[in-house]
């Protein structure tokens, strides 16, 4: 809690001082208007009177309390008294593309990352989630929005048919179209191209998605990153290699954070799946969780976005927010405390 | 400044005026009956009576030797004795100011006892000290001995206390006098009865109170009063409370009762006023009261 106006302060307390030294310094003056009297006590020693007196006097200082209290809370108020909040704004500009295999032996990772993630939209302010699942081709169910309600609507729909519940297949309708399953290069490359265009020179010539040029924020930078959920077991011929869209994902400057919930690699060759996935994930600036149980994917989830969040906290910015509150429900109290005195007092 | 006993005397016209002719003097004169050179009366002679006093026709007469009395001149002493305290600088129930009737009512008393012959002393002051003018005839002097109290009283002057000068007197003045003590409605203790109890086995006392403002009641004005002892603020809004001036009317009924009560039993005549136009009415029905009781 800070005070905006505090060079308020110093005169509030000079006029203070001068009203206080007014309202007390002998008066020679004061008893002209009023009549002499002698042997007052024949008044004075009167108990009745003391009593009337002693409460004239607790409601005058009733008074002076509730006047100095007004005072006091009105300068406090007319001081502006701020919080002063640190925040990294960019935190929240932040894009998250979900990059599923959904061939069957990922079913389980899927339906925790797309659980986790369902959670987490909740909370979520001003970052951006779009969906991409893939097989032998891919399908984005829906791009970055900032849409929770319709996010966390899609989300539950892909968590039902990750789980087999009846009625959801037709969801990954259209992952079936290309020759061959799993291809992890096409997929990655179709998530990171999902991304609206950032306007970069370099990232134009290789663009096979749809080009998002006159996105309103297409200048704004804003912290990209895919969640890639797959084996890496490919089997057929992709367009994009594994390391080819890894690649793509640097140039475009979007890390990789990729799950495997089945690195069964046969030694520590670097050939085999998982270590590839390992390579191409790391060469993209993001990093490789090996997943045992599914469980564990809300784990690992929060520990990226975690990482996410410290490596986005660049330019903090200061927030101010009035908080005149409390100064003024005291100031309005004490005036109503006044107001009442006042009536009370009045000859 | 208009000399304060013309004033005095000019009030007394009036007052004369509207009365018998010359009834004042009468009135002061028969109290201190017995006290001048005129003949009072006969009575028996007693052996070491001087015979010159000795009335020969009435003895003649009666048979027996009668005495003429005739009582030596001697000059009657009036001192006066004012409060030139605070407390006198505050306002009477008629709203004068207490000084100024304190000072018509001993110019009154002072100028008769000169038309008398009796000369006329002062003795003033206030709770810090005491001042005392010895007696003398003249009007000029009794014009420096009111002028003396009017000056010396004011708001500025010490805190009043009517004792202090009683007890002057009673310890510094020898012979028996004529007391007039001017006060105001100070209130009566055990310690005052007993300093009067002994002024009056010495002197002969008037007593004159000067009634003090009403702070409640009835005679209240509802504007604010400060006291004169302590500048203390007396606001007039708690006083006009009904409970407060039912209590304040009975407590002033019991203090004016103790305080005529003492007055009585130490067997001082007294007298109020409460404004200088009623002072001569007053000074007159005091004076009777005190020949009657005398």
């Amino acid at each position: 809690m800070e005070l905006m106006f505090w060079w308020l302060i110093p005169p509030a307390l000079v006029i203070a001082a001068v009203a206080g030294w007014r309202a007390f310094r002998p008066d020679r003056q004061a008893n002209a208007r009023r009549r002499p009297v002698a042997n007052a006590d024949r008044l004075t020693a009167l108990p009745e009177y003391q009593a009337a007196l002693r409460r004239h006097r607790r409601w005058l200082a009733i008074a002076a309390l509730a006047a100095i209290t007004l005072m006091v809370s009105s300068v406090a108020a007319a001081a502006r008294p701020v919080e002063l909040t640190t925040i990294a704004p960019e935190q929240r500009n932040r894009d998250i593309m979900l990059c599923l295999d959904t061939s069957g032996s990922m079913n389980s990772a899927d339906a925790a990352v797309v659980q986790v993630f369902a959670e987490l939209a909740k909370k979520f302010d001003g970052e951006r989630i779009g969906l991409t699942v893939f097989d032998s081709s891919a399908v984005q169910v829906f791009p970055l929005t900032d849409d929770y309600g319709y996010v966390q609507e899609q989300l539950t729909l892909a968590k039902d048919a990750f789980d087999g519940n009846p009625g959801s297949a037709g969801f990954l309708d259209g992952t079936w179209n290309g020759r061959g399953s799993s291809l992890i290069g096409d997929g990655l490359a179709s998530c990171v191209n999902g991304f609206p265009d950032t306007g970069a020179a370099d990232a134009r010539s290789v663009e096979t998605g749809s080009p998002d040029t006159d996105s309103p924020d297409s200048g704004q930078p804003r912290s990209r990153s895919i969640v890639l959920a797959t084996d890496n077991y490919l089997s057929g011929d992709p367009t994009f290699t594994l390391e080819q869209a890894a690649a793509l994902a640097k140039e475009r400057e979007v890390p990789v954070y990729a799950l495997n919930p089945g690195d069964f690699d046969y030694g520590p060759g670097p050939g085999q799946p998982g270590a590839r996935l390992r390579t191409a994930a790391e060469a993209s600036g993001g990093a490789y969780y090996r997943l045992d149980s599914p469980e564990a994917v809300a784990d690992i989830v929060r520990s990226v976005q975690e990482t996410e969040a410290t490596a986005m906290k660049g330019a903090p910015q200061a927030v101010v927010s009035d908080r005149p509150e409390l100064p003024l429900t005291l100031a309005l109290l004490s005036g109503l405390v006044l107001a009442g005195a006042s009536w009370r007092l009045r000859p | 400044m208009t000399s304060l006993l013309k004033r005095v005397k000019s009030k007394m016209a009036i007052f004369a005026h509207r009365k018998a002719r010359g009834m004042l003097d009468g009135e002061y004169g028969s109290v201190f009956r017995g006290r001048s050179l005129d003949f009072d009366d006969l009575r028996a002679y007693i052996p070491g009576d001087d015979v010159r006093d000795i009335d020969w026709k009435a003895s003649a007469r009666f048979g027996s030797p009668l005495i003429k009395r005739y009582v030596a001149v001697r000059r009657q002493t009036v001192l006066l004795i004012a409060d030139t305290g605070r407390g006198m600088a505050a306002e009477s129930r008629d709203g004068e100011t207490k000084k100024d009737i304190a000072v018509m009512a001993l110019g009154v008393v002072g100028y008769l006892a000169h038309r008398h012959g009796d000369v006329v002393g002062l003795v003033c002051g206030d709770g810090t000290g005491t001042r005392s003018i010895p007696a003398k005839a003249g009007e000029p002097h009794l014009e420096r001995l009111l002028r003396e109290v009017d000056s010396a009283t004011g708001l500025d002057s010490g805190p009043s206390g009517i004792e202090d000068q009683l007890e002057y007197v009673a310890r510094n003045v020898k012979g028996r006098f004529l007391l007039f003590v001017v006060s105001d409605e100070q209130a009566a203790g055990p310690d005052t009865e007993q300093l009067l109890r002994r002024l009056r086995a010495q002197h002969e006392v008037l007593w004159l109170t000067i009634r003090d403002a009403d702070l409640a009641g009835e005679g209240h004005t509802g504007q604010d009063a400060f006291s004169v002892a302590d500048s203390s603020v007396l606001p007039a809004h708690l006083a006009a409370s009904p409970a407060i001036a039912a209590a304040y009317t009975k407590a002033t009924g019991e203090r004016d009762a103790a305080r005529l009560a003492m007055l009585r039993r130490t067997g001082i005549t007294q007298g109020h006023v409460s404004g200088s136009s009623a002072v001569m009415t007053e000074l007159f029905a005091l004076l009777e009261r005190h020949r009657r009781a005398g």
